[in-house]
């Protein structure tokens, strides 16, 4: 059995990989780059040379390629003490001529240096040069010079999958900074539970890093799952457009919705009406004495806190709303299939036949928004609003989330028990003069648990993927919306990002289907040896 | 026994005649006549219901196929267009009818440009199943043939199960999606995401249907009389599929109409007006007083189309099943 689900999990493996190089070949390889400056407002008001040089560092923001500005390039070397400020100020100005005739002695032998070591690693050198109109620079018309070069499928795969696991340690934070002795502490008082006035502790272990990216690696609190861990952070991809420089996993994952402010006791010391989580404090560099407003309340430079939101993540609630519906399907759906095999052409089985008829058959977004139509009659809330606290606004996700899979469930249980019904075991049960019922509970019920219990991880699956319609129907914030957005905004690495999430997922539930359909059924049996 | 030469007054020798032994006719094995696609017709009009939907199915492709090429429709031109004439925009049927006097084509009001939407809907349709179409048949074709030979072949079913395993874990709504955003969203677009994994499902149901006929007793005995392969696949194994492949494509052609509509929707429809496309440009006028009848039409004429096309083919499928013959 391990050896059977290691094997399983090798090839979940191999198609998750498989999964994110055709995506990245789709979006970085296939897709025309200019497309993503048609929403953008800025490429427009760019011109001559500047929408050339705005161009590559979108580029270069995409994920597309590698860009290297000469201005860059001399900043560089002046930090690195080659060059003092005034020959930096001549070598940086580069001539109006493209061909070099009007550069200064200093910039032309730096132009060189620069075109001959990005051309030996491999890029592409450009220089544009000015754009004059009458003797005069032209709007955005400064010569430009800078080096590209493409990111390779291969580079891009191998430095994908080596990012995605970040194991927290204490040389996060680079080792010329003095930051006090380096380790790890653990505690079973967390300092941040201490109470302000008595001064009392509370039990509640803690591991607290310095050196490391989190400062507090391991704490306790009343949030579900109560225990949270910091040691490892994955990292599907960063967002460039959809939500700002955060990680899919992170989007998925951190909870929404309006602040809950409440009172705070920072470091310092000092108490304030704050929505700051302090167990999240990241480290900044240099934030403590760059920003004055960190110097009343933190003490060292882990001054990056996110904050406490009043609502779930977007994985919570596509989780919550997946959760219930796939319980309904299975309470409602079960049953009604059963009764309308038992009594065939009866007219519940009639009208089931109908419902399934009309699920299969007319497109899902009509019957959903047939369904909004109905509940708005019914006083129903028909949209999402995170800072409701009203129950009733989960009502219409659910239904309409399950109705499909009701359908499918009749459809599958009714055809199943037809089958069953007219086997040969039945035929001996109802000849030893057994009941009906009684077959079905006694007999029946146990065979048809096994292919039940196999389904049940992929219609939750189902649930979360399918519930894209349905969370956009009814503007739920949860995680199907995020590849739509992802998808209109060209944000590349959330799209690679959420397919690899699905893959996982995906890949997950068959799996664990399988044991589960092995665990209660004892005829099947995963090992060589059995067959 | 009845004495027939006293009944018919005739002799013996005029009643009967000695017939010579046949070897070819005593071979000959008398049955009923049985053709099989006479018998499927027999059994899809025996049921009335048939002839209804059938009915419905002419009326809808009539004016899918027929109605827009007869009124020559294009919907960027004059007359189809009143973009100028304010009055026009957002009218309900009765509003429609009392400003341009009554006409066929005024019976669901107009939509945001000015245009019918009964043309719309009609040009509409045309697209979305045509769209369909399209793409069950290339599926169904790829599916057919290459489930055939994923189940025939032991070789074949090795590899092919590896790339199941793999390609079957891609959500198929995200490469479609994705496709369609790399490529300019197009009819043709449109038809080559979803079919670029879209034959994996059929191909798979086939395998596994061929798989179970295969290893029959009578294949075997077939086999061994020395029946090429492809003989068998043709008359031993296809006609157990027909019936089921004809409910498959009865489930895939709505199928694909509903994915058009639900692209169109999240805005990763065609650039051309389909169905999908109308509901997705209507989706604001729905929740307008007044404008409803723009957004609800088109989701009912799809509603319609996809409801008839998914009962003939059901009842196709269960009258093609040579079970239902007797």
């Amino acid at each position: 059995m391990t050896k059977y689900v290691l094997k399983r999990l090798l090839h979940g493996a191999v198609s998750i990989i498989l999964v994110v190089t055709i995506v990245m070949l789709l979006v970085y390889g296939l897709m025309d780059r200019t497309k993503i400056f048609v929403t953008d407002g800025n490429y427009n008001k760019q011109v001559n040379n500047n929408r050339v040089t705005y161009r590559y560092r979108r580029w270069e923001d995409f994920g597309y390629l590698d860009y290297v500005p000469y201005a860059d390039y001399i900043n560089e070397l002046a930090r690195n003490g080659e060059l003092d400020e005034e020959s930096r100020n001549e070598a940086v100005t580069i001539g109006r001529a493209d061909d070099g005739s009007n550069d200064s002695e200093l910039a032309a032998q730096y132009i060189k240096q620069f075109t001959d070591e990005y051309t030996a690693k491999g890029y592409t050198v450009t220089r544009l040069k000015a754009v004059v109109v009458r003797n005069k620079l032209a709007d955005g018309g400064q010569p430009a010079l800078f080096a590209y070069k493409d990111n390779s499928l291969l580079k891009r795969l191998w430095t994908y999958f080596a990012d995605l696991f970040y194991i927290d340690n204490i040389h996060y934070v680079p080792d010329d900074v003095d930051i006090g002795k380096r380790g790890l502490t653990f505690t079973l008082y967390d300092p941040l539970k201490v109470d302000p006035e008595t001064g009392a502790k509370k039990f509640s272990p803690a591991i607290i890093g310095n050196g490391t990216m989190n400062k507090y690696l391991l704490y306790f609190n009343d949030k579900f799952p109560f225990i949270h861990q910091n040691f490892l952070t994955i990292h599907l991809g960063t967002s460039f457009s959809v939500t700002q420089g955060v990680d899919v996993f992170k989007t998925m994952t951190q909870s929404q919705g309006s602040w809950t402010q409440s009172m705070i006791t920072y470091p310092t010391g000092n108490t304030t009406l704050s929505a700051d989580d302090l167990h999240t404090a990241t480290y900044a560099a240099g934030s403590l004495e760059s920003n004055p407003l960190n110097a009343g309340k933190f003490v060292d430079d882990y001054t990056n806190v996110s904050a406490v939101r009043v609502s779930m993540s977007r994985m919570g609630f596509s989780f919550l709303i997946g959760i219930i519906s796939t319980i309904l399907v299975y309470v409602i759906g079960l049953p009604v299939g059963v009764l309308m095999a038992r009594y065939k052409d009866g007219i519940l089985d009639k009208v089931g036949t109908v419902y399934i008829m009309f699920i299969s058959a007319v497109p899902s977004l009509a019957y959903i928004f047939m369904f909004k139509g109905l509940g708005r009659a019914m006083g129903l809330p028909v949209t999402f609003d995170m800072d409701n606290t009203t129950k009733l606004m989960y009502v219409l996700p659910i239904v309409s989330l399950m109705l499909p899979s009701v359908a499918s469930m009749m459809k599958w249980m009714r055809r199943y028990m037809i089958d069953q019904m007219n086997s040969d075991y039945v035929k001996f049960a109802r000849s030893t003069g057994m009941s009906e019922t009684g077959i079905f509970f006694k007999h029946v019920m146990k065979i048809s648990a096994i292919p039940i219990v196999q389904g049940i991880p992929g219609s939750l699956l189902f649930a979360m993927t399918g519930a894209l319609i349905t969370e956009r129907v009814y503007l739920v914030p949860g995680a199907g919306g995020l590849l739509i957005d992802a998808i209109n905004q060209y944000d590349n690495a959330v799209i690679v990002g959420v397919a690899m999430f699905y893959a996982i997922l995906s890949v997950l539930s068959l799996i664990l289907g399988d044991v589960l359909m092995a665990t209660v059924d004892p005829r099947i049996s995963f090992t060589d040896k059995a067959r | 026994m009845e004495d027939f030469s006293k009944k018919y007054n005739m002799s013996d020798e005029e009643l009967f005649s000695v017939i010579d032994h046949n070897d070819l006719e005593s071979e000959k094995i008398t049955a009923p006549r049985y053709s099989y696609w006479k018998s499927v017709f027999r059994v899809f009009f025996r049921n009335k219901v048939n002839i209804v939907v059938l009915v419905c199915l002419a009326i809808l492709v009539a004016f899918a196929y027929i109605y827009p090429t007869v009124i020559g429709y294009d919907p960027q031109v004059d007359p189809f267009v009143n973009i100028a004439d304010t009055g026009a925009l957002h009218l309900s049927p009765q509003k429609a009818i009392d400003h341009f006097g009554f006409e066929l084509k005024w019976i669901f009001g107009t939509g945001g440009t000015g245009a019918s939407t009964f043309n719309s809907i009609w040009n509409g349709s045309r697209i979305s199943i045509s769209l369909a179409i399209i793409c069950a048949a290339i599926n169904m074709t790829i599916g057919i043939l290459l489930g055939a030979i994923w189940g025939f072949s032991r070789r074949v079913d090795i590899i092919m199960n590896e790339v199941y395993n793999v390609l079957g874990n891609i959500p198929s709504m995200l490469i479609t999606a994705v496709l369609v955003m790399i490529f300019s969203p197009s009819f043709w677009t449109l038809v080559f995401a979803m079919t670029i994994l879209g034959w994996m499902g059929m191909a798979y149901y086939i395998r596994t249907r061929v798989i179970i006929i295969r290893d029959h007793e009578y294949n075997l005995a077939s086999r061994c009389l020395g029946t090429n392969i492809f003989k068998i696949a043709l008359k031993n194994i296809l006609p157990f599929m027909t019936s089921v492949i004809v409910l498959e494509i009865a489930a895939a052609i709505p199928g694909y109409i509903s994915s058009e509509v639900f692209l169109s929707y999240i805005g990763l429809g065609m650039s051309e007006a389909s169905l999908g496309r109308l509901i997705y440009e209507a989706q604001n006028a729905m929740v307008t007083p007044g404008w409803g009848w723009e957004f609800w039409t088109p989701v009912a004429v799809a509603s319609v189309i996809t409801v008839v096309l998914y009962v003939t083919g059901q009842n196709l499928g269960d009258a093609s099943d040579p079970r239902t013959h007797m």
